[in-house]
């Protein structure tokens, strides 16, 4: 048989947010005419769904809907400071900003209502756009409530700060408190390697991380599973080469990259241990949803073929290379077994 | 060549042209008509990103010249929904969570209608072949399947329009529910702006001059000759840098512009505003620079040895960082063992590929505040470094942060903000630089190499009683993320396992290399990539299976990480399990047993890649039966 089938796995594990430095975000919030709310702060997306997640949080925590919110962001004479969009840090370092900002405006708004309308504003719940009081048939559009409100002359504004309390690390035995939320992850690969091209197919991967708590599931998947298949470049085709300095891989055509014909079906597992440190539990997932791509696929191979590849990338030639390398040690083997 | 002149329609609306020859469909669709849902990606028809239908054929729209659209009928994204609406390959992209970034998904959202309308009942297996020409790198394609696969039902009514609206409340609470992406619909129509695809009146176009060696001193420097040009408004070098030179995560040790000294092939030298393109090209042919070669390094072994060639002043021993980390006594911990285990592992520069190449536009406002929009993935640090570099108060530096195609970490540095900054200061005029995929490709930071040395040793029961493991890591010219890089190499090295007797080193190495910066996991990839490799040959010596030696090893809550941190959770227990049990994981050690195991090409899995085989490949019946 030419193509051979094999299964590997790998854990990792990640730190969340800023290593071995004190990380912090501020938001400032505003429950908004019309039931609305503006949520300013100073990141915007990169592509892993930030400003959606943001949306849910600042609905869920104001009582109303993440179409009602208005995201400001990304500039710099405008929004608190937020730093920056990576290290995993943005549902963590900033959701919880976000949540913390949104309570003080709520509660402005709370003390305003519970005012007006005679009761206990720790009785008060928004949800979805409604505001009740608990215990009573009291109740109005968070619309109303806004208006209220500000006819009592209360803007309903809130800012917070979240705050990351990491160490650096000791200079001679680098003991330190890099992060205070970590995640873990593991990852099995299903892998078919055709042993007369060394072409390596992964056919299955089904990955399994801790995010503390998923804001958005289906957000959570989309970076597993492009995570999983930036690795698997790396793994298996991609490598940025110079010769002396000069890049002999400038385009597409040389740098290769995963298409849609080179990805497995990739399952994934949400695993929600809870941050017990931060407002809402939450961690994160964009970067670590990489860490055990590259080895669970490597432990494939040598499950398939009995090669170990501890040069990447495994390219076609690669593992050629080392089947070739293992038939003459074999043969030499044998020889001297004769 | 004279300039051509030609009619075509593109949606719907007859234009009228005199186009010079070399001006492409794409340059004609994002420059003349601001239709920029249309994107540029690569430039050579490698991406997909600038799909458009010409005569109702899929095509790529920046290998086809302006001049052969003469009377034809063009499509692009925008014409795909009336204005405000969605087609419903657009909403299913929504439902489906498909776009993440955003910058590929005009093109996706074109090849998926373009197989749709070809083959309405394609089956799961053509859709891949149909995007094979589209490149995403954010979403691992899973949700773009699943979305054109939404389209393809609803279009055919296996499954009902209401599929593609949004989810019921999970347990009455927006948090755990997927709610559809709220950007997404500036997405798939093509109505996002990126920094790229914005344009202001007076706004010139940037191009600049790079190095082409890896390692020279700069002599002389004459830009008098393109300065002269018609059409040129200003040019910029490390002269013009009122302020303190230098940019740099960790360290600044990089100047805006080359000064006196080259590090690395592309490196800027100099940045030319002009009216056009095609004018900032010339003129940069005509600038004169004069260089003494020196000898490079480009191996980062090699460039700690005594005598390599030097790169930076306050680094003779061309080190970026060392980061040591000690824990119990690994001697002790490898006399205790019952095996140890040693092996050598490479892994390679990696580039970051965001579809969106860098790109940036800067002016000064009327109270002369420079703002800068760019897909910066840090404008926070990014306005200190600026403000040291322009010699301004703090509030008179803005930096916009567009929306991002695409960073993974190759956007952190701040590279080209600052000649882009210059610029709008000396000209008074708005500034716009966009990267080709060329200069994106062979100048800006990278994922690094690292060569690992690695030694475990383990008990007979499979606890781990000391590892040992030693980084050097390429870090290219300059400094960018590097130190952060290695620290995180080496804080998460001896993986998420409780090993009494760690010694972990990592270095970073200044080299002659394109400079090596953040990469989406950052440095710890690299030497996880080791663990979980030394791991699994440390199972097969011991007769254990994989999952079972990481769990004799595993980190609990109340144990210690490397850095002698207690963990007051740890959830390693958790995923292993929740792998484990998804994949239906025949135990057994890792012996080469691919042949005999039980649990292959089951559920999770696709079937292998026969090109050419799969066009056959019918609708599964049950659909074709509903359908029927």
């Amino acid at each position: 048989m030419a193509r051979k089938r094999g299964r590997g796995m790998a854990a990792g594990w990640y730190g969340i947010a800023r290593t071995a430095s004190i990380d912090r975000a501020g938001t400032w919030v505003e429950l908004d005419d019309g039931g609305t709310a503006k949520v300013v702060t100073g990141v915007t997306e990169i592509g892993e769904g930030i400003l959606t997640v943001l949306a849910q949080i600042a609905a869920e925590e104001l009582g109303i809907r993440p179409e009602d919110v208005t995201v400001g962001d990304n500039d710099t004479a405008r929004v608190p400071e937020a730093a920056h969009a990576g290290a995993t840090r943005q549902t963590y370092m900033i959701g919880n900003s976000v949540a913390l900002a949104c309570r003080e405006a709520r509660a402005r708004l709370f003390d305003e209502m519970a005012a007006h309308w005679g009761t206990d504003a720790a009785s008060l719940r928004a949800h979805n756009g409604t505001l009740r009081a608990e215990g009573t048939n009291l109740k109005c559009a968070m619309r109303e409530a806004v208006d209220i409100c500000k006819k009592r002359g209360v803007v309903p504004v809130g800012a917070a700060s979240f705050t990351a309390h990491h160490t650096g690390l000791d200079a001679a035995d680098g003991s330190g408190r890099p992060w205070q939320a970590y995640v873990f992850g593991c990852q099995v690969a299903e892998v078919e390697v055709d042993t007369v091209t060394g072409e390596v197919q992964v056919l299955g991967v089904w990955a399994a991380h801790d995010v503390g708590r998923a804001v958005n599931p289906k957000g959570v998947e989309g970076q597993i599973e492009g995570g999983v298949v930036q690795a698997l470049g790396q793994g298996l085709m991609e490598h940025y080469q110079t010769v002396d300095g000069h890049t002999v891989t400038p385009g597409f055509a040389k740098y290769i990259l995963p298409t849609a014909l080179d990805v497995p079906q990739v399952t994934c597992v949400i695993v929600e241990d809870p941050d017990p440190i931060g407002p809402l539990g939450v961690k994160g997932i964009g970067e670590p949803a990489m860490v055990p791509t590259i080895p669970a696929v490597m432990n494939a191979i040598y499950d398939a073929i009995g090669v170990r590849i501890t040069t990447l990338p495994a390219t076609p030639e690669s593992i050629v290379a080392a089947l070739g390398r293992k038939r003459q040690a074999e043969t030499a083997a044998q020889a001297r077994a004769q | 060549m004279p300039d051509l002149s030609l009619s075509v329609t593109v949606n719907g609306r007859t234009l009228h042209r005199t186009v010079p020859p070399h001006l492409r469909l794409l340059d004609l669709l994002r420059e003349d008509l601001h239709l920029t849902g249309s994107k540029e990606g690569c430039g050579a028809g490698e991406c997909g990103t600038c799909s458009v239908f010409v005569d109702g054929v899929l095509l790529k729209s920046c290998l086809v010249p302006a001049a052969k659209v003469d009377g034809a009928d063009v499509e692009t994204v925008e014409s795909l929904g009336p204005r405000g609406a969605l087609s419903v390959v657009q909403r299913a992209f929504h439902k489906a969570g498909a776009s993440q970034c955003g910058y590929c998904i005009p093109g996706m959202v074109m090849a998926a209608t373009a197989a749709l309308r070809s083959n309405p009942r394609l089956g799961d297996e053509e859709i891949k072949e149909r995007l094979g020409g589209n490149i995403c790198r954010c979403t691992g394609y899973q949700k773009i399947f699943d979305a054109v696969a939404l389209a393809r039902d609803v279009l055919c009514g296996v499954r009902p329009a209401s599929a593609l609206d949004e989810e019921e409340l999970k347990d009455g609470s927006f948090i755990g529910t997927s709610v559809r992406r709220l950007d997404a619909p500036s997405k798939v129509t093509g109505a996002l702006r990126y920094a790229g695809d914005m344009t202001l009146p007076g706004m010139l176009h940037v191009k600049v001059l790079r190095s082409p060696h890896a390692h020279a001193v700069i002599r002389s420097l004459d830009t008098s000759e393109a300065e002269a040009m018609d059409g040129v408004a200003a040019i910029v070098t490390a002269a013009d840098v009122p302020g303190k030179d230098g940019f740099g995560v960790f360290v600044r040790d990089q100047p805006v512009m080359a000064r006196g000294k080259v590090r690395y092939v592309g490196e800027a030298i100099a940045a030319v505003a002009a009216e056009d393109l095609v004018t900032a090209t010339r003129a940069l042919a005509k600038i004169k620079v004069a260089y003494e070669i020196l000898p490079g390094v480009f191996d980062p072994d090699a460039a700690l040895m005594p005598g390599a060639p030097v790169l930076h002043d306050y680094a003779a021993d061309n080190l970026v960082k060392h980061i040591p980390i000690r824990k119990g006594d690994v001697e002790a911990g490898f006399a205790a063992a019952d095996v140890i285990i040693e092996e050598c592992f490479e892994t390679q520069q990696v580039e970051h590929a965001y579809l969106e190449p860098e790109a940036g536009l800067a002016y000064v406002d009327p109270d002369g505040v420079v703002t800068v929009h760019s897909p910066s993935q840090n404008i926070t640090h990014h306005r200190h470094m600026l403000s040291d570099i322009l010699a301004l108060p703090i509030n008179k530096v803005r930096m916009i942060m567009s929306p991002v195609g695409g960073g993974f970490g190759g956007k952190e540095d701040m590279i080209y903000q600052g000649m882009l900054a210059l610029l709008a200061m000396k000209t008074g005029q708005p500034v716009r630089l966009v990267f080709t995929r060329e200069e994106s490709v062979s100048t800006t930071a990278k994922r690094h190499s690292a060569r690992i040395s690695y030694r475990m040793g383990l008990a007979r029961d499979g606890r781990i009683t000391a590892s040992e493991i030693r980084a050097v890591y390429d870090g290219g010219a300059y400094g960018m993320s590097t130190e952060g890089v290695i620290r995180k190499g080496a804080i998460l090295a001896g993986g998420p396992y409780a090993i009494p007797n760690v010694k972990i080193d990592t270095y970073g190495v200044y080299t002659n290399n394109t400079p090596s910066g953040a990469f989406r996991s950052f440095g710890s990839l690299q030497t996880q990539f080791a663990t979980e490799s030394m791991l699994d040959m440390a199972a097969e010596r011991l007769g254990l299976d994989p999952f079972e030696l990481r769990r004799r090893n595993a980190m609990r809550a109340g144990d210690t990480t490397h850095t002698q941190q207690r963990l007051d959770s740890a959830s390693l227990l958790d995923v292993l399990a929740g792998a484990e049990g998804a994949a239906r994981w025949e135990r057994g050690a890792p012996v080469v047993r691919g042949a005999v195991r039980g649990d292959l090409a089951g559920e999770g899995t696709r079937p292998p890649c026969r090109l050419g085989a799969r066009f056959a490949a019918p609708v599964p019946e049950a659909q074709a039966e509903e359908v029927a």
